[in-house]
Parts: C-alpha cells; sequence; structure tokens
C-alpha cells in the first residue's frame, strides 16, 4: 500500500536529506545548549558556589546510585509509566471507538474531548489540588458523601497520592491518546471491512483481527508518546503534591527539579535528567522498533 | 456549504473576541493621576541626574509590589529613568532570579530579597552593599528618606556580615525591608469561650486544646503546613521547637553541623506531628499556607500557627468567615517564659550586576520612602509595616487595631521585643529544610520511629555541608 | 454466530445503545465536571471560593473577569493596567508562530521519512524524536545562558525556537504515520500523470491526509499554548503567555483563584475555537468509506 520507493532516481536520491534539511537544523540547533547540559552533569556546578566549580567526570553519577531516594524514584518513575500508559491507552482505545460510531453529537463530542488539553498542566493540576481536599471544602469528597462513600484522602495519605497524581494525569491526557487513535480509526482503509462484512464476521471479531491489527501503529505512536511523558511527569506532581507525601511521588523528574531549581546544584540536577533521558531513550528505542515492524505489517 | 459559513463565524467570533480585549486594555489610560511627585522633589537631590537610562526590576508577587505598579509611571516622570518590572510568585520568582544572578546579566537590577535569602545572595558577591548610596549627600537626602524611621530590629534583620552561622545584625546593609512578618497563634475564639479551652502556655497544652477542639466542635484542632519542603518548617513549626528549647538549641552547631538528633528537638517534632496526626487535617502532608489560611478562614480549623499578616484575611467579611471570631496569641513559650518567634522581611535589594546602580538606587530610596510605603499598608494592605511612622499611622492604627479587637495589635507588638531570624544563616537553608521537612512527614506517617528521622536528617544534611566545605 | 444472531438483533441494539449511553454520559461527565467546576469558582466572590461544604448556589460575580481585563481601581491612584491581554496574544503569537514554523519544517521531512528509502532513515527519524526524550531541565539553563548571549531572550522568536523541542518531534512522526497510510498507487498515478514530487505532495498527499493533519495542527497548537517551563525562564513580561500569567493570582498573603479560575477559561477560548473549526476535519478522506 504504502510501500517506500525502490530504486530513487539519482537526481532524486539526495531529494530526501533536503527536504529533511530545515527539521534538522532546528534540531542540530538545540544540540549545543544539550551538550552544555551532559556538561554540567559531569561538573561539581553549584550556582552559588562558583568557585567550587570542578569537572568531577562520574562523581554525580555514583552519589546518585548512593543517593537513598534514587532507588525508590527510578523504580516509581518506571511503574507509573508502565502503569499509567497500559490504563491510558486502553481507555483511550475505548473512547477513540465511541467518538467514531455513529452517535449523535459526535462533532460537539469530539470538541468536547479536546478541552483538558486546553488546560495547562500546572493549572489543570492546582484546580484538582482543591476539588481534592480532604475538608469539607473539598467538592470530590461532597459529591462522594452523597452516594455514601467515605471522606477520601485524594493527597494527604501516601498511597492515595499516587492514584490521584494518575487520575489528574489521565484527566489531562486521555484525550491526547484519544484524539490519535480517532485519527488513525478515520484514516483505515475499508476493503478489509467490506470484505470482512461480506464473509459475515462478527462484530467482536472484526475489532480483533482487522482494526486492531491495522490500528497497531498508531497506538504504538500514542503509547510512545505517553511513554515518553510519563516518564518525565512533572507539572502535576508539582502543583499537587511537590513530591510528597512522604517521597510517594517523587519522580526522577521532580527530584532532577529540586536539585536544579530548588538547591541549586546543577551538576546533581543535570545528572539525574540524564539518567531519565537515558531511560526515556531506551523505552522509546524498544517501543519504535515495535512500531517498526507494526507500520510495515500494515502496509501490504 | 453551510459548515463552512458556520466556521467561518466561528473565525470572526474568535477575532472579535481578541480585538474586544485588545480595545478594554487600551481604552484602560495609565493616567498620571494626582501627581504626588511635588512630595518626593522635597528631597533635596537631583532626581534626574540618571535620566534617560533604563531599569528592570523582578519583584515577586505581593501586596507591595501591588501598590508599586501603578506608580512607576510617576518614577519615570520624576527621575526620567525607564523602569520595566517582572512579576512572579515566590517559587518561580526565585528559580528566575538565581538563574539571572548567577549568570550576572543583569537582567534583574532592583530585586526582591531579605533575612534569609541574602544568605545565599550574598557569599558569591552578588548583591550590593547599600551603605554607600546611603551615605552619598548627592544620591540620599537622609533627612527626608528617614532611615531611622524603620524598626532597628527590622534594618538589624537585614545587616549580615557575611560569615555562616551567625552574624546577622552586623556589618553591611544589603536590603530595606519592606513589610515584616512574625508567627503567632490565631484561634477560635468564639469555640474557645464557648467550650471554656484555655488558650495554651505550653506546647502540651496547645496539643490539649488541639484535642479539645476537635472533640467538641468537631473541625480539625489544628491546621500546621506539611508540605515535604522547608517552607513547612518556617513559621510555627520553627518558632515552636526554638521556644520550646528556650533558644538554646540551633539545627547547626558553631561548626555548622546538624543538631537534628538532639532530643530536645526530637522531642518536640514528636510532639508537633502527634498533634496534628491526632487533631489535624487528614492531609496536612499536602497542605500549603494557603491550605491552612483558607481553612481556617472557612471555620474549618481550631487554630493555625502562622503567619501574623493572615489576619486581613480573617478579618475581612468578605474573604472570611470567622471575621471577629478570631482571637491572637503568642506561640507558647518554653519552661522559661519567653516565645522567640520567627521573624521575616521582604526587603529590597541590589544585583551586582546591574549597570546602572544609581538609578537602581533613586529607585530602592523612591519605593521605600515614607510616603511610598504608606501608600503601600493603607491602599493596598502591605502589613505589617516595617517604618516606625506607617505603623503609628492614624489609619494603619485604626485598621490593625480593629483586628481581633486590638488583641492582634497588641500580641504581634509584644511578639517582636522577641521576636528574631530563627534560622542559622546558612547558604544551603533550602536543601537542608526539605531534608528536616522530609523527617517530620517519616515521623507522621510512623514510617521511623522520630529519632530514626532526625537522625537520618542529620547525617543527610552533614553530608550536603561537608560536600561545599562548609563544615569546620 | 455474531453476538447479534444469539440474542435477537433487536435486543442487541438496545444494549448497545444503552452502553454507548452510559459511556458517553461517563466521558461527558467526566471532561466537563472540572470544567464546570472552574466556571462556578470564576464567578464566585473569595468567600464562596473557600467556603465549606463547597457551594453549588451562590450569588455570581462578575469581578473576577472584570480584573483581569480592566483592572481594579485602588485609593486615589489609577487602574493599574493589566497585563492579562498582553499574555493573551503573546500566546496566539507564539503559539501560531511554533506550530506554523514545525508544520514549515516537518511537513518536507514526514514526507521525506514516509516516502523515501535512503541511508540513515530510520536513525534520523529517531533523532527527531529524542528531542522529546529530554526532560525540560536539560534544556532550561543551558537555553537561558545561550539566549541571553544570543539576544533572543524575551523574543518571540527566540521562544519560537525553543518551542520546537516540544512541536517538531512530534509534527514529524505523527505526519510520518498519517502519510504512510496513503496508498501509494494514488501517488503513482499522480505521477503517472506527470506530477512532480511537489505536486504529489501537495494534490495528494496533503489533501487525503487531512484528519491526521488536523489532529497534528490541534494537539501541536495545545502543546505549545500549555507549555510553561520553557517560557517561564526564557521570557520576559512582554512575552509572558497566559500559563505564565495565569500563576500571578498565587500573591504572597493570599492566592486569587477567582481570577486564576477566569484567566484559565478564558485562555481556553482561542483553542475551542480552533477546535471546533478543525474538528470537522477529522473525517474521512477523500478515498476511504465508512467503518461499520
Amino acid at each position: 500500500m504504502s510501500s517506500p520507493r525502490a530504486s530513487p532516481r539519482p537526481r532524486e536520491a539526495i531529494l530526501p536529506y533536503l527536504l529533511l534539511s530545515p527539521g534538522l537544523l532546528l534540531l542540530l540547533g538545540m544540540l549545543y545548549p544539550f551538550g552544555l547540559g551532559v556538561y554540567y552533569s559531569l561538573t561539581n556546578y553549584y550556582l552559588q558556589y562558583p568557585h567550587l566549580f570542578r569537572f568531577i567526570w562520574l562523581g554525580n553519577y555514583i552519589k546518585l546510585l548512593e543517593d537513598p531516594l534514587f532507588a525508590y524514584s527510578f523504580k516509581f518513575t518506571l511503574a507509573y509509566a508502565i502503569v499509567a500508559v497500559a490504563v491510558q491507552v486502553g481507555l483511550g482505545l475505548g473512547v477513540a471507538l465511541l467518538l467514531n460510531s455513529r452517535i449523535k453529537g459526535r462533532g460537539a463530542l469530539r470538541a468536547m474531548m479536546l478541552m483538558p488539553l486546553m488546560m495547562p498542566p500546572v493549572i489543570t493540576a492546582l484546580m484538582w489540588k482543591i476539588m481534592m481536599a480532604s475538608t469539607k471544602a473539598g467538592i470530590l469528597n461532597y459529591l462522594l458523601s452523597f452516594v455514601g462513600v467515605g471522606p477520601v484522602n485524594w493527597l494527604g495519605a501516601m498511597n492515595s497520592a499516587i492514584a490521584s497524581v494518575f487520575i489528574i494525569d489521565t484527566w489531562g491526557n486521555l484525550p491526547f491518546v484519544s484524539l490519535i487513535l480517532l485519527g488513525g480509526l478515520q484514516s483505515l482503509p475499508t476493503e478489509p471491512y467490506e470484505a470482512a462484512r461480506v464473509d459475515g464476521a462478527s462484530a467482536w471479531g472484526i475489532f480483533r483481527y482487522i482494526t486492531l491489527p491495522l490500528l497497531k501503529p498508531f497506538i504504538i505512536l500514542a503509547a510512545t508518546f505517553r511513554v515518553m511523558d510519563s516518564l518525565r511527569i512533572f507539572d502535576v506532581i508539582y502543583a499537587a503534591t511537590v513530591g510528597g507525601p512522604a517521597d510517594a511521588t517523587m519522580s526522577l523528574h521532580m527530584r532532577a527539579f529540586f536539585f536544579a531549581f530548588q538547591w541549586y546544584q546543577m551538576g546533581m540536577g543535570m545528572a539525574y535528567a540524564m539518567v531519565l533521558l537515558i531511560l526515556v531513550f531506551l523505552a522509546s528505542y524498544f517501543l519504535m522498533g515495535y512500531w517498526k515492524r507494526a507500520a510495515e505489517q500494515t502496509t501490504l | 456549504m453551510k459548515n463552512w459559513m458556520r466556521s467561518k463565524l466561528w473565525a470572526v467570533a474568535g477575532l472579535f473576541l481578541v480585538l474586544g480585549v485588545w480595545i478594554c486594555w487600551a481604552a484602560v489610560e495609565a493616567s498620571a493621576a494626582e501627581s504626588d511627585l511635588a512630595y518626593y522633589r522635597q528631597a533635596k537631590i537631583n532626581w534626574r541626574q540618571f535620566e534617560g537610562q533604563k531599569l528592570t526590576i523582578g519583584l515577586n508577587k505581593h501586596q507591595y509590589t501591588e501598590s508599586l505598579l501603578p506608580l512607576i509611571p510617576e518614577f519615570e516622570a520624576l527621575t526620567g529613568v525607564k523602569v520595566d518590572y517582572l512579576i512572579l510568585p515566590e517559587n518561580e520568582y526565585g528559580a528566575k532570579l538565581t538563574a539571572d544572578l548567577s549568570n550576572q546579566r543583569g537582567e534583574f537590577t532592583v530585586i526582591m530579597a531579605g533575612a534569609m535569602r541574602n544568605w545565599a545572595y550574598v557569599p558569591p558577591g552578588w548583591m550590593v552593599p547599600l551603605e554607600q548610596f546611603l551615605n552619598d549627600p548627592k544620591l540620599t537626602d537622609r533627612s527626608w528618606y528617614k532611615i531611622e524611621d524603620f524598626f532597628p530590629s527590622l534594618i538589624a534583620a537585614n545587616r549580615w556580615n557575611g560569615k555562616m552561622g551567625g552574624g546577622i545584625g552586623e556589618g553591611p546593609l544589603w536590603s530595606i525591608p519592606v513589610m515584616a512578618e512574625s508567627y503567632i497563634l490565631t484561634y477560635r475564639k468564639d469555640i474557645f469561650d464557648q467550650y471554656k479551652i484555655k488558650v495554651p502556655k505550653t506546647y502540651e497544652e496547645l496539643a490539649e486544646a488541639a484535642r479539645l477542639v476537635k472533640k467538641n466542635a468537631g473541625i480539625d484542632g489544628i491546621v500546621a503546613r506539611g508540605t515535604p519542603n522547608f517552607p513547612t518548617l518556617a513559621t510555627g513549626y520553627l518558632t515552636g521547637i526554638k521556644s520550646y528549647t528556650d533558644g538554646k538549641w540551633a539545627e547547626l552547631d558553631e561548626k555548622m553541623y546538624a543538631q537534628f538528633h538532639d532530643p530536645r528537638a526530637v522531642k518536640f517534632s514528636k510532639l508537633w506531628t502527634d498533634m496534628l496526626r491526632e487533631s489535624g487535617p487528614a492531609n496536612w502532608a499536602n497542605m500549603t499556607w494557603y491550605d491552612g489560611m483558607e481553612t481556617f478562614a472557612a471555620g474549618l480549623a481550631g487554630m493555625y500557627p502562622d503567619c501574623d499578616f493572615f489576619a486581613q484575611t480573617y478579618e475581612d467579611p468578605q474573604k472570611s468567615k470567622v471575621a471577629g471570631k478570631v482571637g491572637y496569641a503568642l506561640l507558647p513559650p518554653g519552661p522559661a517564659g519567653t516565645t522567640y518567634s520567627g521573624v521575616f522581611t521582604w526587603a529590597l535589594g541590589m544585583s551586582t550586576a546591574t549597570k546602572n546602580k544609581g538609578a537602581a538606587w533613586l529607585f530602592i530610596q523612591w519605593a521605600t520612602s515614607p510616603r511610598t510605603l504608606l501608600n503601600a499598608t493603607v491602599e493596598f494592605k502591605n502589613y505589617n509595616p516595617t517604618r516606625v511612622s506607617v505603623m503609628n499611622d492614624p489609619r494603619t492604627q485604626k485598621v490593625m487595631g480593629g483586628w481581633g479587637n486590638g488583641m492582634y495589635l497588641k500580641t504581634v507588638q509584644e511578639n517582636l521585643k522577641t521576636a528574631r531570624i530563627a534560622w542559622v544563616p546558612n547558604p544551603e537553608r533550602p536543601r537542608m529544610g526539605d531534608i528536616w521537612a522530609r523527617a517530620l512527614q517519616e515521623m507522621y506517617f510512623k514510617r521511623l520511629t522520630p529519632e530514626e528521622a532526625m537522625k537520618r536528617a542529620t547525617d543527610e544534611v552533614n553530608k550536603v555541608f561537608k560536600d561545599i566545605g562548609l563544615q569546620k | 454466530m455474531t453476538t447479534a444472531s444469539v440474542i435477537g438483533p433487536t435486543a442487541w441494539r438496545w444494549i448497545r445503545r444503552a452502553l454507548l449511553g452510559v459511556g458517553v454520559t461517563a466521558l461527558v461527565v467526566w471532561t466537563v465536571f472540572p470544567f464546570f467546576w472552574i466556571l462556578l469558582t470564576s464567578l464566585k466572590q473569595p468567600l464562596d471560593v473557600i467556603a465549606a461544604p463547597p457551594k453549588l448556589l451562590f450569588e455570581p460575580t462578575t469581578q473576577n473577569y472584570q480584573a483581569i481585563f480592566i483592572g481594579q481601581k485602588r485609593g486615589l491612584y489609577a487602574s493599574t493596567r493589566p497585563d492579562f491581554p498582553n499574555f493573551f496574544l503573546n500566546s496566539i503569537i507564539i503559539s501560531c508562530g511554533a506550530v506554523g514554523l514545525s508544520f514549515l519544517a516537518g511537513v518536507p521531512a514526514s514526507y521525506a521519512l514516509a516516502r523515501y528509502r535512503f541511508r540513515f532513515k530510520e536513525k534520523l527519524a529517531f533523532l527527531f524524536l529524542s528531542f522529546r526524550f529530554a526532560p525540560f531541565i536539560t534544556f532550561l539553563i543551558p537555553l537561558y545562558i545561550l539566549f541571553q548571549q544570543l539576544g533572543l531572550y524575551n523574543t518571540y522568536s527566540g521562544l519560537i525556537l525553543a518551542y520546537q523541542l516540544i512541536t517538531l518531534p512530534f509534527t514529524v512522526w505523527m505526519l510520518r504515520s498519517f502519510f504512510m497510510e496513503i496508498p501509494s498507487e494514488v501517488e503513482e498515478a499522480a505521477r503517472i500523470d506527470g506530477c512532480s514530487w511537489w505536486g504529489v505532495l501537495t494534490k495528494v498527499i496533503l489533501p487525503l491526509s487531512l484528519p491526521g493533519i488536523a489532529v497534528t495542527l490541534i494537539l501541536g497548537f495545545m502543546f505549545s499554548w500549555n507549555a510553561f517551563n520553557y517560557p517561564l525562564m526564557l521570557a520576559g513580561r512582554q512575552t509572558f503567555p497566559v500559563t505564565v500569567g495565569a500563576i500571578q493570582f498565587i500573591s504572597y498573603e493570599q492566592v486569587l483563584w477567582g481570577q486564576m479560575a477566569a484567566a484559565s477559561l478564558v485562555a481556553v477560548v482561542p483553542q475551542l475555537i480552533l477546535s471546533l473549526f478543525v474538528q470537522k476535519y477529522i473525517v474521512r478522506g477523500l478515498t476511504m468509506g465508512a467503518i461499520r
């Protein structure tokens, strides 16, 4: 269906590179600040103590591994990303299917679906934090009290804080997944469906053997972006729990932020950021391999 | 066809919205209303000596800052200096300010500093001592400016000799205070009266009072800050621990070694976290300063040991349900009978990277002159004022005197007699404070015993200080 | 045997309807309720904002909206000219610029990555993705220093360039996926008709991938609009977007929730308009039929 050109004509051999060049130029411009960040991670850079500045090779990374909080941070970041993305993609698929079906007000529903994305994550998290108050002023607990559910300590207890962060995160990002999958659903070819209908396949069968495989590239794409963003989750945690309670929600990005912008230890902050970056890199590399295979399978 | 029309209409509607907004904004003239330039021109200096220069000031969002903004065109008219400003909430302001100061690009010339912030900004040489400007007759008219009008303790809080571990009140003056806060106990007088609960005079009584409020009135007996970072400690807790130990315990000793593991500190911290666990809000671990303040103002808490000036919210019927029902008292003292409240000032300072130091000083002088500070307090509710004349002004006295029927003024004046900077000067206060606050949370959630939690905090802080060569 | 044939087509249709109904209702409530709450907050006076139990019925006021647009008169002095409308315009300029630049660079790049086979293709594609790996703090201080040196601090162009970190990888990969969905026969037919690569791109690929382009456009715009950390450091008062403007309601002695809510809601309007405009393009292309 969409196979890449087999043998490019000589004149056009450099065309793809030309097409890529503006984009690459922009990205190469970012290489310098990035390189600077890597450099800082190998130094003893305290914003406040310029006189202590020294190149210390992997000193920060060693300190990082010795940091008692690092192990938990690492595990929490990884586990959160896996669980959150799995749930969000699953729910997103359901929502996309819903928005794709022939129901009234489909257009309005789609526009409404986009709304959570229209709020900056910081504001979203602040508003949810207010809604999640455990005191009698919290609207969520107030509404829950009508169905007899006791007041929930949304952000004040360790486990529920993690769940609350997940809720806020999902509220803000489910539309993203749904929309990509909806776009994907909309662009699927019709021939397989017509053939299947002729063969008398069931709705579930069609979904499982036609829709799902054809949708795979989009599912993986959405999952990849969500994984990259979930691993780097920051705004929600910063506004809602500040890494607490008792470090329950201290993701790697939060820890890096604290070092860099709260305690002005650029060296350690960058080291944490680099570890996170490697994590994101590995996850994406893995997922992109998946994507390539899925994309090749769907292009018959 | 219809769809096409409809989307066009939407686009046009959007355009109108944007235009409408712009028009409203443009229609608001920043008219240089009543020109009080005459008052400023009384000063025997040449305000226009730096005409044509440019200043960028960076301030944090605050009542005082609000009061300055409409007056900036006046300053520009007075001096011919162009002023640009940037305002951010405290946390974001701190990050951006530090980045700029460290980079020494002079983006921020006049900055909001203050006692504790100076400890971070002075050692690297980012701030300019202000005596040189104060003592220069070409730049300052001392008889008009009246620096002696400032409360001496507040000026002292902004002096520092640069030595870690002490030296407050000595050395150069780094910033001019514009607002002061101390920490007191605000409580629900109506509940206390109704259930005959005594105003606590010890910290054990404080816990008991919280228990009684919770039992009798069904609301949280006490609220306090609880997020796992250093602002949590700065107010009620720090005042409490210093008072409880009669001012004899400090978080760092003379050699800059951490002292959290000290049994006195452990005992108080245990008392504090037990009290909050038993009679405090369910989400203590998530409470910021405004959560506590709003909870108290909504009538959902019996006590809030925190900033004194929150009273302006509590006593405003438009913002609080407990207006007129609030009592103000000193936080309990220790066994020796004295309360050692912490104190904090916001103050204007100058960045070393400033190219137009003279112009910057003129701005600071103008912004902290008696008339400007009076306006900030009377019109813009900047409490607590830092000038004696502003404090004694009948309008100020009328407003502040009305709070708690005079109880507020009495308490705060009493408090300020023994209030002092509660922290030990050190440049790693945020880091140290975050570790300390986390120890409290570990205690609160019973993940560690109080002894273990504090010992761990000591070890961690010592390690941090060792890394930067702070320990002797 | 399909489910329908087992329980009867009518019953199945009713069950489906019920499930759909429940699903849609749940979705709507879940998505809209926080907005509803923010709207209520923006119409409340300070006392009502902190009230407990929370008030669903109260006397509404427009003072929050007035405050952010017109400012409040204080004492003897003139109104403070509010910055909010300025922030609003900044957001529009920066977001449109960022997405525009990403599309300018991204469309050719995605086309190349989707259609052509050449050395380093996958590595280059991955490179585009990789700039979304780094946590923002990796870039923030170096960019801040660099921008100050280059004079890009507090400029629209600087911000638009910095925002490419947010929008470009996303744009390239999204467009690439959608471009790859288009059957090559359509493209080859166009070539046979004598179109150059540019003609194929503009006359065939772009129109057919309209749903994908619409999705990428709207999502990219929203990501730009809602960026917070980059403009916090790299912009000054003249170029702050609404995201940084909205947190300014956190003052030192109180938080103006009502005004923050009002500002946040007003900031949603352009995105809402754009999405209403764009969502009708998220429909079938020319050769696609309906999915059952």
